[in-house]
């Protein structure tokens, strides 16, 4: 029950902060737009103008797609690539800052969004959540590697065959250790994140290596948490590409409501992230009850009331 | 001797003999599956069918160029073809162990390695012998020879992977004795080159026996008819006998593993009436004459692949069926398609004589139509490289070429377009992410446009700028320059066109020049500028429309002799002339221009459709050969758009977006796709900060 009861609450968590929700849309989009304007400017330059427009862009076309590669594509290539690192490094240290200002918000229940606490919290959790988002390589990395030696060791066995079939299983088995161990990582690392924003701590190893062993002790509940999320996602994507489908083609009516489909899908995936914190805000008191007050302290507190 | 020129009489009512044999071989050859050794011998019967006095033979010794990493293959292909690469301990090669004549002359000490094409010493797969006697016009010569062959682990076509065994160009195989003018040949001599990274096809044509011994658990397949096999108890062995009169080669397959299954490819269920009338028609021939004849398929699968059997069998009969109506009946009675296992994917996708191999993978998706375009593809080479002889070696397009054009048009009528394999835990989202399916055509195209015009199509396989210009050029681009001489002459006249060249060169040996001449007669139109450009030439195509636009022509003013007097006409009287002709009701004239221009170094005469906003539309001709032509009109309407081949009959024109220009800019397009684009890069954001 519990990752259910984890995935609803974060799920109302997530509900109640929809001006949040509007700051990060506004966010990805403006980085995206940086991307796209750039990368259309080419292919819409050149068919703007042009009769074959509509025909050329109707869905994708391979042709034309090699058509703008050949007449901008080659000499545009290097700024791209330097554009495209450039942005991903941008957008990495922008949503490490959001969610510095963003998990608090989601762990206090109580507290109530203002611009003023959230950029707060987004300045004090930067250097622990970025210390953080490295410590998590790590441990992706080490998903990696697993997942390659699993190749590595399907080739060694059945690499010489005449049958592709193990091989093939191999690869789906590969697909879902990573997928997984993805998965329960990055829930960790929400985890993480919600200590050290509930605790103010500056300790992000510590924080780390904890919400790894808590995925450690209770794997259950972990994996089934993120497969609640993993499922709500995938039902969002089949949701909109059903949507989507039936929307192409319906001229401008039809495509204005695509377009709303879209940003709605985004926002969907943008709510999802929250949820994820929120559930681990609501998971983790239960996964990690705090331990019972020293009496020394307690007796301090004792007289601390009496003054 | 006797008993195999019995056995071919034997079998002739099943295949009869379509070509004058040149060089015939009766082989024996035994399979040591542990070693990937075969041992042979055989007597090749040759007919110096020329004027000339011969004094050498040549011959492929192709399986050396698997001997080392010195052969000239191997410097080409830098040990990897189709992205397959070599095995480190997986050398093959042949060696000639006696060459004896008829009358027991032997030539074995006179054989020496030559490299006609590079002059590389190191490579072998080429060797000459000097005859004691030279060989008289009209006369026959047999040779009995002994051979080893160690197959190479496959990579490259052939070979060996486990206990599966793919054996092309597997015996010592003579050249082509090319007499001056014989395939427009300059001079008299020996066309027998090394085996190259790219093409390996050119030989006369013969009766082929071939008598396979093997371990009897092993499956077999072979060029031609199995008239009989006979097994050996005692020594576990198995020995088939296969015959194919009028072929240029012969190759074979085994391995215990396969499934071997039958279906008859029966020409009157397969074929309507109305289609063999059409086709009778459409060329002006007997309805007898387009009809089709059975064929027996047979195919090789492995069990993993069993569930796509009938995938094959579909395929071939589609590319039996549409061939045959297309180009000529298939004069076989047998096509074998032989499905290589995992691992040896390099010897997939390969043609030889009624002897075709597959290229599938585990759970191909029915959607991707990968099994289909390779089975189809390969069946074509049955009519471009074996029955229309080319020399593959140096005009690649007319193999390759013709048959990326012949199956593009097959599998996108048959089959519509594929899919690409997008897989995700076996299963492909293609389709279920609503992405559209690409046609051949389109796939041809991008080949086309997205790869520089370095090379003439007609350009020998191994003097290309690049594997990659070689690819290019002898399939799609090729492909792509038949689509537009079918769009220049009419898809009638193309099919025609292509009935001709290939009913006039069936069991022969054409030029380039030779489809050019064909074009030219059946066409009756003089299409030599096409053929110097874009198949002789390296020609780029690419016409624009650089400009359009419109300028209101107002009431004139200025100086002008009315009735031998002047006249002068003040700007202020123009325009209360302009105000007043607005009152009436009347239009302004407008002067509308398009400019178009060649940006390319190809000229072709080109057509270009003016519209008007009012709806009128005009058509006027330019030759193409200025750098740039301005047209110019005077009509009330302004001029809305402008195109430029407008039937876009020049798919080899490089860049068709400019190839129109609008005079308004299309704002809800670019905000469209703008849009779109702004949506996945959103979506690719989010999974980079989902990361953190």
């Amino acid at each position: 029950m519990l990752p259910l009861i984890g995935f609803w609450s974060g799920l109302e968590r997530a509900r109640g902060r929809k001006r949040m929700l509007a700051l990060y849309w506004v966010f990805h989009t403006l980085c995206a737009l940086g991307a796209a304007l750039p990368l259309m400017a080419p292919a819409v330059r050149q068919l703007g103008r042009s009769r074959l427009g509509d025909e050329l862009m109707r869905q994708f076309d391979l042709a034309w797609l090699a058509e703008v590669y050949s007449v901008a594509g080659e000499a545009a290539a290097p700024a791209a690539v330097f554009a495209a690192v450039a942005a991903g490094v941008i957008l990495l240290l922008g949503g490490v800052f959001l969610a510095g200002g963003a998990v608090p918000m989601l762990a206090r229940e109580e507290a109530a969004y203002t611009p003023e606490e959230f950029w707060r919290g987004a300045g004090r959790n930067f250097w622990p959540f970025l210390r953080l988002a490295l410590y998590s390589l790590n441990a992706y990395a080490a998903a990696f590697l697993l997942s390659g030696l699993v190749r590595r060791g399907a080739e060694a066995v059945w690499g010489e065959g005449l049958e592709a079939r193990p091989l093939v299983w191999a690869g789906h088995a590969r697909l879902a250790i990573l997928a997984v161990l993805s998965g329960l990582i990055s829930t960790a690392m929400d985890f993480a994140k919600v200590r050290l924003a509930l605790s103010g701590s500056r300790q992000s190893l510590r924080a780390c290596l904890g919400s790894l062993r808590l995925v450690w002790r209770h794997p259950g509940v972990m994996f089934w948490l993120w497969a609640c999320f993993a499922a709500a996602g995938a039902a969002a994507a089949w949701a909109y590409v059903e949507l989507a489908a039936r929307l192409e083609g319906g001229g401008a009516v039809g495509f204005v409501l695509l377009v709303l489909a879209q940003q709605a899908y985004v926002l969907a995936r943008i709510g999802l992230r929250f949820a994820a914190w929120g559930a681990a805000a609501e998971l983790d008191p239960i996964l990690r009850p705090l331990p019972a007050p020293e009496p020394a302290a307690a007796a301090a507190e004792a007289l601390d009331y009496q003054i | 001797m006797r008993h195999w020129l019995i056995l071919i009489s034997a079998s002739l009512p099943l295949c009869a003999q379509l070509a004058r044999p040149i060089a015939s071989y009766d082989i024996r050859a035994t399979l040591d599956a542990d070693k990937h050794v075969i041992s042979g011998e055989q007597t090749l019967d040759w007919v110096n069918d020329s004027p000339d006095t011969v004094p050498t033979l040549q011959f492929h010794l192709y399986m050396n160029a698997f001997r080392n990493s010195r052969s000239t293959f191997f410097r080409e292909s830098g040990g990897q073809l189709r992205g397959d690469r070599a095995a480190e301990d997986g050398w093959g090669w042949i060696q000639v162990e006696s060459m004896k004549l008829e009358d027991g002359t032997d030539l074995t000490a006179r054989i020496q390695c030559i490299a006609p094409d590079d002059g590389n010493r190191d490579d072998c797969t080429v060797i000459e012998v000097p005859l004691p006697e030279p060989v008289k016009p009209g006369a026959a010569l047999r040779v009995r020879m002994k051979f080893t062959t160690q197959l190479p682990k496959v990579f490259a076509r052939t070979g060996y992977s486990g206990d599966f065994h793919l054996a092309g160009q597997w015996f010592p195989k003579i050249g082509v004795w090319e007499t001056k003018g014989f395939r427009r040949a300059e001079k008299s001599g020996w066309n027998c080159h090394q085996f190259h990274a790219n093409s390996e096809f050119y030989a006369n044509f013969g009766d082929y026996r071939v008598e396979l011994t093997v371990p009897s658990r092993f499956v077999v397949g072979a060029t031609g008819e199995l008239v009989r096999r006979t097994e050996d108890a005692k020594r576990g062995t198995s020995t088939y006998v296969f015959v194919q009169p009028s072929v240029t080669d012969f190759a074979w397959t085994a391995q215990p593993g396969f499934l071997r299954f039958e279906r008859m490819f029966e020409a009157a269920k397969q074929t309507t009436q109305e289609e063999l009338a059409a086709a009778a028609r459409l060329h002006g021939i007997g309805i007898e004459d387009v009809r089709l004849s059975d064929v027996k398929m047979i195919a090789l699968i492995q069990p993993e692949h069993a569930e796509q059997t009938e995938r094959h069998f579909h395929a071939l009969a589609a590319a039996l069926k549409h061939f045959g109506l297309w180009y000529g009946r298939y004069p076989y009675r047998t096509i074998t398609v032989a499905d290589p296992p995992y691992g040896a994917g390099g010897a997939g996708g390969m043609e030889y004589p009624t002897f075709i191999t597959a290229g599938t993978s585990y759970k191909a998706p029915a959607d991707v139509l990968m099994l289909e375009i390779v089975t189809v593809h390969e069946f074509g080479h049955q009519f471009w490289m074996q029955l229309v002889a080319s020399n593959e070696f140096e005009e690649s397009w007319l193999d390759e070429g013709f048959n990326t054009y012949s199956t593009g048009k097959i599998v996108d009528r048959v089959y519509g377009g594929t899919s690409l394999p997008l897989m995700v835990f076996g299963r492909n989202v293609w389709s279920w992410l609503r992405l559209p399916k690409l046609t051949q055509a389109s796939m041809d195209r991008a080949a086309h446009v997205g790869y520089p015009v370095r090379d003439p199509l007609a350009t020998r396989a191994w003097e290309f700028y690049d594997g990659s210009s070689y690819s290019i050029n002898s399939y799609s681009r090729t492909g792509v320059a038949l689509r537009t001489l079918e769009a220049l002459l009419g898809e009638e006249t193309m099919a025609r066109v292509m009935r001709a060249y290939h009913q006039r060169w069936r069991f022969r040996h054409p030029h380039s020049r030779d489809f050019q001449q064909t074009v030219n007669e059946v066409s009756g139109r003089n299409m030599d500028w096409f053929f110097e450009q874009f198949v002789f030439g390296a020609r780029r195509l690419d016409y624009a429309v650089s400009e359009i636009g419109s300028r209101e022509l107002g009431e004139p003013a200025g100086v002008f002799e009315k009735e031998g007097k002047k006249e002068t006409v003040t700007a202020k009287d123009a325009r209360k002339r302009d105000r007043e002709r607005e009152k009436r009701g009347g239009k302004a004239q407008h002067e509308s221009w398009v400019k178009v221009e060649r940006l390319g170094d190809g000229v072709a005469p080109q057509e270009i459709e003016i519209r008007f906003r009012d709806g009128h539309a005009e058509r006027r001709a330019w030759d193409g050969a200025g750098r740039w032509a301005k047209f110019t009109f005077t009509r009330t309407a302004e001029v809305e758009s402008a195109t430029i081949d407008p039937g876009r009959r020049y798919l080899l024109d490089v860049i068709f977006a400019n190839n129109s220009r609008k005079a308004d800019y299309n704002t809800a397009l670019s905000t469209q796709w703008t849009l779109r684009v702004l949506f996945w890069a959103q979506n690719a954001m989010l999974w980079l900060t989902g990361l953190v």
